[in-house]
């Protein structure tokens, strides 16, 4: 690809840029949000149309006009957000838009092929099982053998990790390198170092819609990429202790139901104080999401009591659990957090629209709620917003700017953030850190639920690890080694004395 | 998407936000197209398109006549689309306007006969009309109940709604001697006729002030949904559903308050055929198939309350014009293949507002250019 351009309102997504890729080789493609790297991506699956620039695949221009035009030159992306027919088989997900397959397809034939190449490249999927069963790894894997099937020879991954388990990462990371070595190409797009530096062979960094450069991966260390993504070199906030005061959110004996009808959280005694970080960690799918829904009314609570500031809320509404202070930062941003469709502004009120100087009576007071989204635009420095469009236009550092922005301005007394910086850029992660941890020195009681194990750690005054649901273990920061934290979120009881 | 005629190469690609100048452009063209669309078919049925869009106009619109005939038209259909752009804003899909609006009007003639001799007019009219929405608001409130509480599909029930109460009617008139029937008339049965001092006042031929009230409902309704916090609720329900929930937003209830008012509208549309138009409970004269003529002009309104009031008229235009088209030799079933065809277009011109065409030469890079 050469001289890549590409504009949306106005502004160049991408900005002449250059990109070799070879046969049998890794090619992680790196950059901050927002740095191009999707649209550079979308470009090569035939998605966008460039505004400039040339194609080349194998020595010769194509014209990738379309999706499936760029199928028909070998090319296929697996998108973020997965493109599945709920309701059909794995098989019949993977037979669909396939050439040869016909309506009467043999069903049986099919299960077949796809078990062998599933086998072959080391990817369990029940073959014959809905997509809607699957969990969001297996839905993966299914996207990856789909383009297999379809005999694609560059593979794009737009950030294939940030809906996987470090386990399930570890996997799909043998069956990249293992579809390398049959000589396919792939791009591997993420903005995780270490996992650019584990299983890439050639490193491509993009910022702000230039390339910086491309080098061997060899050549490459993790803080020589950073300075290249970020442009600056990069502090990541000191660990300053808490002074933990009174206890804010107490919770016992807390027990609650997971959708699919047994208990994902069992048992869970917590007290979190004031100005403390309490971190939870725990490997996901270990009712994380279920705890923080039942903290903060959006699950029923089958068992046990919370406390907010001394008034029981076990069974308040979402609203009394909002009007006592609790804030909440979801796992899901766009669609929980924020309404997808909705524009910043509105997002930005989105809980304090009820009460003056928002709102008088039953009138809103649509320059009140502009106004304050200007404050909070500026004093959180949210970026890339024109006000009107769709919030889900923004890039993710900025969507949880905004959901912070909201939820710290309404001064609450506790906070439940779960996953606050996963898949966030270094930059994000770094401004999300200091505004949890200038919260906490505030006054706030936060709960952090997170899987990422070195966030807990640089952020949390006290760790919890949850395994099954239950809290498996207690320690301070300075007694979490590597060793005793994995062995926790494994399910191992571990005597720290 | 994109496809080659000749030595041009046509694609499509998605468009984040219309600017205004497209929002506005779009429906108008695609209803040029329409237009063009149905000549075509006009003149395959040996049949004259100019004359017969010429008779359209002059028999719907053009003069006093016509516009009388369609206003009255209008008005319920407004309300019926207003019924339908509340529900739908918020992905609510009610599809029962034309048993809430029976309903309606069941409870209107029924507060009509009840209190017509003995109140003033005006007193009655107000009642008679509160008396609609009422009966609207309840038919809609049995859909939703179960939509917020059991999870029942709204879809379902709101229309099975629509047959329960068009028996309800019918047999009220045609199978029992009830308090609506006019007793005395019996080989062609119809309801008793309300007092005449509780007619809704008229003031251009047989135009009522019903026009007003809808057209007040339409402003009223647009106002509420863009300046009130039930209507920001119903935004961010309607875009997102665990958003909302997230927010403290009561989504159950929001549902009952959303149906019952959505039901109200529809119910108010025949509180105001019998007190504007009929004076009484006549199965075979209440304008059926209003309540879902609504759903499709909210949809061609792409559910903006103002444009349903400009969509209605449109709409009641071609029916009023249909009689007129007949009489030149154009049969029924052209007409209404006629309306499908302008409506499909204006529908299917929103594919242009979510996606911008390119057009190049075939084995070239694509330039900046962009037509709407």
């Amino acid at each position: 690809m050469t001289g890549i351009t590409k504009g949306f309102f106005g502004a160049l997504a991408n900005d002449g840029v250059d990109f070799d890729l070879q046969w049998g080789e890794v090619h992680a493609l790196l950059g901050e949000n927002g740095a191009g790297k999707s649209t550079l991506c979308s470009i090569l699956a035939g998605l966008y149309h460039p505004d400039g620039g040339e194609i080349n695949i194998n020595g010769r221009p194509v014209e990738l006009r379309s999706p499936h035009a760029a199928l028909e030159h070998g090319v296929g992306m697996v998108y973020q957000h997965f493109r599945l027919v709920d309701r059909f088989t794995v098989a019949e997900n993977i037979a669909l838009g396939h050439p040869d397959a016909t309506f009467l397809s043999r069903s049986k034939d099919l299960e077949k092929q796809v078990e062998h190449l599933s086998s072959k490249y080391n990817m369990p999927v029940p073959a014959d099982a809905g997509v809607w069963q699957l969990s969001v790894g297996e839905e993966q894997r299914v996207e990856i053998l789909k383009l297999l099937h379809r005999g694609v020879q560059i593979l794009i991954l737009d950030e294939p990790t940030a809906v996987l388990t470090p386990q399930e990462a570890r996997n799909l990371f043998r069956t990249i390198r293992s579809m390398a070595e049959e000589g396919r190409a792939i791009i591997f797009v993420s903005h995780k170092l270490d996992e650019v530096m584990e299983v890439s062979d050639r490193v491509t960094v993009l910022r702000d819609g230039k390339k910086v450069g491309t080098l061997p991966t060899s050549e490459a260390d993790p803080a020589s990429l950073a300075r290249m993504m970020v442009g600056r070199d990069l502090e990541m906030p000191a660990r300053r202790e808490g002074v933990p005061g009174e206890p804010v959110l107490t919770v016992s004996g807390l027990t609650a139901d997971g959708d699919r009808g047994f208990e994902a959280v069992r048992n869970v005694d917590l007290e979190v104080r004031a100005g403390q970080i309490m971190g939870v960690a725990g490997v996901s799918g270990n009712g994380q999401r279920e705890l923080a829904e039942a903290l903060t009314g959006l699950r029923p609570v089958k068992a046990g009591q919370v406390f907010l500031g001394g008034v029981d809320i076990t069974r308040s509404s979402v609203l009394d659990r909002i009007k006592l202070g609790l804030g909440f930062v979801p796992e899901d941003r766009l669609g929980t957090g924020l309404a997808k469709g909705l524009p910043l502004a509105k997002n930005l009120s989105l809980k304090s629209y009820r009460a003056p100087p928002l709102s008088t009576g039953p009138v809103i007071s649509k320059r009140a709620v502009d106004q304050r989204a200007d404050e909070l635009i500026q004093r959180f420095d949210i970026r890339g917003t024109r006000p009107g469009l769709p919030v889900s236009l923004l890039s993710g550092g900025n969507l949880q700017r905004a959901i912070l922005a909201r939820e710290i301005s309404g001064g609450p007394k506790a906070m439940v953030a779960a996953a606050p910086t996963r898949g966030l850029d270094v930059a994000a992660t770094e401004a999300i850190r200091t505004l949890l941890l200038e919260e906490r020195d505030k006054g706030a009681a936060i709960l952090m639920i997170s899987e990422d194990l070195e966030e807990v750690l640089a952020l949390s005054d006290e760790i919890v690890v949850l395994y099954e649901g239950r809290i498996i273990g207690r320690l301070r920061p300075d007694q979490a080694d590597p060793e005793v934290m994995g062995l926790m979120m494994a399910g191992r009881e571990v005597d720290l004395s | 998407m994109s496809f080659t005629i000749g030595t041009r190469e046509i694609l499509a690609e998605p468009r984040p936000l219309p600017s205004k100048t497209v929002r506005y452009l779009v429906p108008v063209l695609s209803l040029i197209v329409g237009l063009m669309i149905g000549a075509v078919i006009l003149l395959a049925s040996g049949h004259d398109p100019i004359a017969a869009y010429k008779e359209v106009a002059n028999r719907g619109f053009l003069g006093e006549l016509p516009m009388i005939g369609t206003l009255v038209i209008a008005t319920p259909l407004i309300l019926t689309g207003l019924a339908a752009v509340v529900a739908f804003r918020m992905k609510i899909w009610n599809i029962g306007a034309e048993g809430q609006l029976i309903i309606g009007a069941v409870a209107a003639s029924g507060v009509g006969l009840a209190l017509g001799e003995h109140l003033p007019g005006w007193i009655v009219i107000v009642l008679s009309l509160l008396a609609g929405v009422a009966g609207g608001a309840f038919w809609a409130a049995l859909a939703a109940l179960p939509r917020a509480y059991l999870n029942t599909d709204e879809v379902i029930s709101t229309l099975m709604l629509n047959f329960v109460a068009l028996s309800i009617m019918n047999y009220l008139i045609f199978s029992s001697v009830s308090f609506w029937r006019d007793a005395e008339r019996l080989t062609f049965p119809s309801g008793r006729f309300i007092a005449d001092t509780a007619f809704l006042p008229r003031f251009w031929g047989r135009l009522h002030i019903g026009i007003f009230i809808a057209i007040g409902a339409a402003v009223l309704l647009w106002w509420i949904l863009r300046s009130t916090k039930w209507g920001f609720e119903i935004e961010v329900t309607g875009d997102s559903g665990r958003a909302a929930a997230y927010a403290g937003i009561g989504v159950n209830r929001k549902i009952v308050s959303v149906l019952v008012v959505s039901g109200g509208l529809a119910g108010l549309a025949g509180g105001l055929e019998i007190g504007g138009v009929m004076h009484n409970l006549d199965p075979r004269a209440l304008s059926l198939g209003v309540g879902f003529t609504g759903i499709v002009v909210a949809a061609v309104a792409r559910l903006s309350p103002i444009g349903v009031i400009l969509v209605a008229i449109l709409v009641a235009g071609l029916n009023n014009s249909g009689v007129g088209l007949q009489t030149m030799g154009i049969p029924d079933d052209i007409v209404l293949l006629l309306e499908g065809i302008f409506f499909l277009c204006v529908v299917g011109g929103e594919w242009f507002l979510r996606n911008t065409i390119r057009i190049g030469v075939a084995g070239q890079p694509v330039g900046e250019r962009s037509v709407p």
